[in-house]
């Protein structure tokens, strides 16, 4: 593996074990020596059916898995081994280079604050914005995202699917971190709300230059708006490349068998 | 607003009930509610001019009406026992109740919500292991047991404190009566206190606990927030309306703690003065102290519906929708 | 060490059931006055003495005791005296014929021994350690009783009564209001929870309303009143526990029927044309049950807790033994002034011991009753795991 790169970033040998609890003393090995990088400007795409171990990699990256998981393998950010940084130098990271889109089914507002208060308590905390002008930022940033501008007094109860995670993207890019996980984006959400969440990722992305590491289990969405893929199968990778040459010339039998399934749904009855 | 109105209507109703309740469980017993305060060897002229005496003689609908007007305007009539107005007595004792009440509430919430917060977060700790004790004593523990023992520990075996009491006899003057009145109340207040607090520091654990591992919290951490935010604007304001409502339903128990708690330590609250009203019959008297024990409740239970609909902006937003 | 405390409790209940059945008799545990009142425990003081009854013709009595709380001789004297020797000197206790009955309490029985009013009788007749005897000098018999103050497994309340006796005894009563006022509470929530839950509309909302009444009232001082009106018994007790406890069962099977109500099967039993009390009663009540057990194991304590406040605050039945109305007795009558712990911790002891054991039984049902309980911590490490 080369010197880590100043502009992307890398994870290097990273494995996740699961402690195991009560009478499932068995621990788990979710994810064995995964190793990848993620540049600026790209989108790199982490597919594999569920139970895989893309979530383990996503959430180790800002360091937030549950305390049963131990973590081994380094991960650079920028240059910087932000792996072996204390828990209050990681706080500084989170967000503001390391942003975290997450899944449509999660509950990720808090349910008593409004929209517009998750993003402006961001911004306040980074960047120590005053209330109006962290106020004028959010809306600016809903409208980005593609909501109304009014979404900003809304609660998370009185949004749709749809609009929610438009709204976390808005809040997501609200730092404008050089980073975007994000976590099966588009699950929960109808066919056309995901191509549009997906679209405005995508346009919101490249048009700042962040990089995107986009874990789905949908390939054809992936292999739509990725630069490269990566095939994880029971915590592995099992195959790395091109998006384009990965669902047309696959190597594994593995990804055959998921492009092949979906090539089968796609067939015309 | 239109929730919050819905909150108070039902303490109306709630007092409306006990009211009525009050009436009619000393009028509609077993046997004549003269036999109570008259000698069946009474002559029947005597009993008549008893029965006129008490009302007892016009019909049940008029009772009621003179009684709810007493009730409400807090004259409560004579005592059966003494025949002196029974408010005069009461009003020298509500003092007593709250005094100890209060501190023992505001106590225990405020323990129970530090304890049931660190228990949360500091999971495996002397402080979570103390707050889980605490709650199995509060829930399976007699209050009154727990209290004779804090009484045989501290008052008999080591004799820090009175072993019962509102004051010394003979009461000391100035300001040292206030000491000596705070000295009395001390462990009264202490055993309320601890008894509170485990059974609520129990309950702020677990939802805590509960809500610590919400997805939104995880959330709030990936946000880079400082965890001090994270535990107090996100994870415990969404504990917030369930806490209150916690502290809500507690608060007939803590009215009916101080009956219990002044007997032990034989304080001169509304509790006992209940307590002796029922076991001498006093029927008013006895109607007097429940009513006003059940004024108390309904009195928090506003005060805690407040809070909630604060507290709640889903509830506090579909009241301002209509 | 999951299991063994998993039958642990259950063993403790069924040990608590045996003897509350059984009851004293069992052991031969007596009733009624035993000893001078708070004796001490028997293995406690080794330096008091047990009960001891001495015979006039038994011979010497070597006694290295402290002096007796209470002595009284018995018997009968044709003619004669009856004499107590100490190893200092000789007391004639009585020379009149006829029966005897003598009590060292007695002021004439101290006149006629030429002591002051106020003297300790007691001991006096027993200063020291040493060989004592009681003879007659003449015709009679006579037997001593000697009361050291140190009696049974726990000792003797205010009146003489042994503790453990009445300890036993009071369980019959914990178990019969914990049992039965839960067991009405439980039918009651029921039905009215199925109703609610099931029928809504106007039912719904009546019940649930007098469910928030009922939940805001402070319960005990209704049950003073109660107890002051209606009488003092336990069933009286029983069913207005039971009228107070119902709510919180109502509002679970309710919660759970609403759940069920709109459930496909349940939708489609209602296609295929079943009735609704049908539904209710083959489908609904079978699906709520197992939880329902559990509510009842959990509510067991609470109806035994008010059951012994009702008692301490002396509102229960004099006749009836329990634990609570013996802590209302020890606090009443002294028991700490007199530092006899041994009236306050059995009882406050069991009362804690067999509420427990109904919460773990009760914690233990409702895992049992809801897997997923269970489940819940494995599960979301593999849910973690798994994504």
């Amino acid at each position: 593996m080369n010197a880590p790169e100043k502009t992307s970033l890398e994870i290097i040998g990273l494995s996740v074990t699961y402690a195991g609890h009560g009478t499932h003393r068995r621990s788990v090995r979710a994810v064995r020596d995964c190793s990848f990088s993620v540049s600026r400007g790209e989108t790199v795409g982490l597919v594999g059916e569920s139970g895989s171990g893309k979530s383990s990699v996503l959430m180790s990256i800002p360091r937030l898995l549950p305390e049963s998981a131990s973590v081994t393998g380094k991960i650079f950010c920028r240059g910087v081994e932000i792996s072996s940084l204390s828990e209050a130098e990681m706080n500084r990271w989170r967000w503001r280079k390391i942003a975290i889109v997450p899944q449509g089914a999660m509950n990720s507002f808090t349910p008593h604050l409004t929209i517009g208060r998750h993003i402006t308590e961001v911004l306040e905390h980074h960047f120590k914005m005053p209330r109006h002008e962290s106020e004028a930022r959010a809306a600016e940033l809903v409208k980005t995202a593609g909501l109304n501008e009014n979404a900003v007094s809304r609660y998370p109860h009185e949004m749709s699917g749809g609009e929610k995670q438009r709204a976390a993207l808005a809040a997501a890019i609200a730092c404008e971190p050089d980073f975007l996980l994000a976590d099966e984006p588009t699950t929960a959400l109808d066919v056309i709300t995901q191509k549009e969440v997906l679209e405005t990722i995508t346009s919101l992305t490249r048009d700042r230059g962040m990089g995107v590491l986009l874990v789905t289990h949908d390939l054809p969405l992936a292999s739509g708006s990725c630069d490269s893929l990566l095939v994880m199968r029971d915590g592995e990778i099992v195959e790395r490349g091109p998006a384009r040459e990965v669902t047309s010339r696959p190597k594994e039998p593995y990804t055959r068998m998921l492009t092949d399934a979906v090539r089968d749904m796609e067939k015309p009855r | 607003m239109k929730a919050f109105l819905k909150r108070a209507g039902s303490s109306v109703v709630v007092l409306a009930v006990v009211l009525a309740l009050n009436f009619f469980l000393f009028r509609i017993m077993p046997g004549d509610p003269l036999l109570a305060i008259a000698d069946p060897r009474f002559s029947p002229e005597a009993k008549a001019r008893l029965a006129v005496q008490w009302g007892l003689d016009r019909p049940l609908p008029e009772q009621f009406a003179v009684y709810v007007k007493e009730m409400l305007s807090f004259r409560f009539g004579l005592s059966m026992m003494t025949s002196a107005p029974v408010w005069d007595e009461l009003k020298n004792r509500l003092p007593n109740t709250v005094a100890l009440l209060l501190p023992a509430l505001i106590l225990s919430t405020a323990l129970g919500l530090w304890g049931g917060m660190t228990a949360a977060l500091k999971r495996g700790s002397i402080v979570e292991r103390i707050v889980l004790t605490c709650g199995a004593v509060s829930f399976s523990f007699p209050s009154f047991f727990v209290q004779i023992l804090l009484l045989m520990c501290f008052a008999y075996a080591f004799p820090l404190f009175p072993l019962s009491g509102s004051a010394s006899i003979p009461p000391p003057e100035g300001i040292k009566s206030v000491f000596d009145y705070l000295w009395h109340l001390a462990l009264p207040v202490f055993s309320l206190t601890i008894l509170g607090f485990g059974g609520f520091a129990l309950y702020i654990r677990n939802m805590m606990v509960k809500a610590l591992g919400e997805d939104y919290v995880l959330m709030a951490r990936a946000r880079g927030l400082p965890r001090g935010r994270v535990v107090w604007n996100h994870a415990f304001r969404g504990i917030l309306p369930p806490v209150l409502t916690i502290i809500l339903m507690s608060l007939p128990g803590v009215v009916s703690g101080a009956v219990i708690t002044e007997t032990v330590f034989s304080m001169n609250g509304v509790g006992r003065f209940l307590l002796e009203a029922t076991n001498s019959h006093d029927y008013p008297a006895a109607g007097a102290a429940f009513f006003l024990l059940a004024l108390l409740t309904v009195g928090c239970n506003i005060l805690t519906d407040i809070c909630y609909v604060l507290a709640d902006p889903r509830v506090r937003r579909e009241g301002a929708h209509e | 060490m999951n299991r063994l405390s998993r039958g642990f409790s259950a063993i403790c209940l069924a040990a608590f059931v045996l003897l509350a059945v059984t009851g004293p008799g069992l052991f031969g545990l007596p009733d009624g006055e035993q000893a001078p009142p708070y004796s001490v425990p028997g293995w406690m003081d080794r330096k008091i003495a047990r009960t001891i009854l001495l015979s006039s013709d038994s011979g010497a009595l070597s006694w290295n005791y402290k002096p007796p709380r209470r002595v009284s001789v018995t018997g009968e004297l044709n003619y004669g005296s009856i004499n107590w020797s100490t190893p200092e000197r000789t007391f004639v206790l009585t020379d009149s014929p006829g029966e005897v009955d003598l009590d060292a309490r007695d002021v004439p029985f101290k006149r006629a021994l030429g002591m002051d009013p106020f003297a300790d009788l007691p001991k006096a007749l027993f200063p020291s350690g040493g060989e004592y005897r009681l003879w007659i000098d003449g015709e009679g018999e006579a037997v001593m009783k000697i009361e050291g103050g140190r009696w049974g497994l726990l000792g003797t309340d205010h009146r003489g009564r042994d503790v453990a006796a009445l300890f036993v005894r009071g369980i019959r009563v914990s178990l019969i209001i914990g049992f039965s006022a839960t067991l009405i509470a439980a039918v009651l929530g029921v039905s009215l929870g199925l109703l609610s839950g099931y029928a809504g509309g106007l039912t719904d909302s009546l019940i649930m309303r007098a469910v928030d009444v009922l939940l805001s009232i402070p319960t005990l001082p209704v049950l003073m009143v109660l107890a002051g009106v209606w009488g003092k018994g336990l069933w009286n007790l029983v069913i207005v526990l039971s009228i107070f406890s119902w709510m919180g069962t109502a509002r679970t099977v309710r919660a759970m029927t609403l759940s069920l109500r709109d459930a496909p099967w349940v939708e489609g039993l209602r296609a295929l044309g079943a009735k609704r009390g049908y539904i209710i009663f083959r489908h609904l009540l079978p699906e709520v049950l197992p939880l329902l057990l559990a509510n009842v194991a959990l509510g067991v304590p609470g109806t035994i807790l008010a059951e012994a406040g009702m008692s301490f605050l002396g509102l229960s039945d004099p006749r009836l033994p329990s634990w609570g109305r013996m802590l209302h007795e020890a606090h009443t009558y002294g028991a700490f002034t007199s530092g006899a712990w041994w009236t306050i911790l059995p009882p406050g002891i069991g009362i804690a011991v067999i509420c427990l054991i109904f919460m773990d039984l009760g914690r233990k049902l409702e895992e049992r009753a809801d897997p997923r309980l269970v489940a819940k911590v494995g599960a979301e490490a593999l849910k973690e795991a798994a994504e």
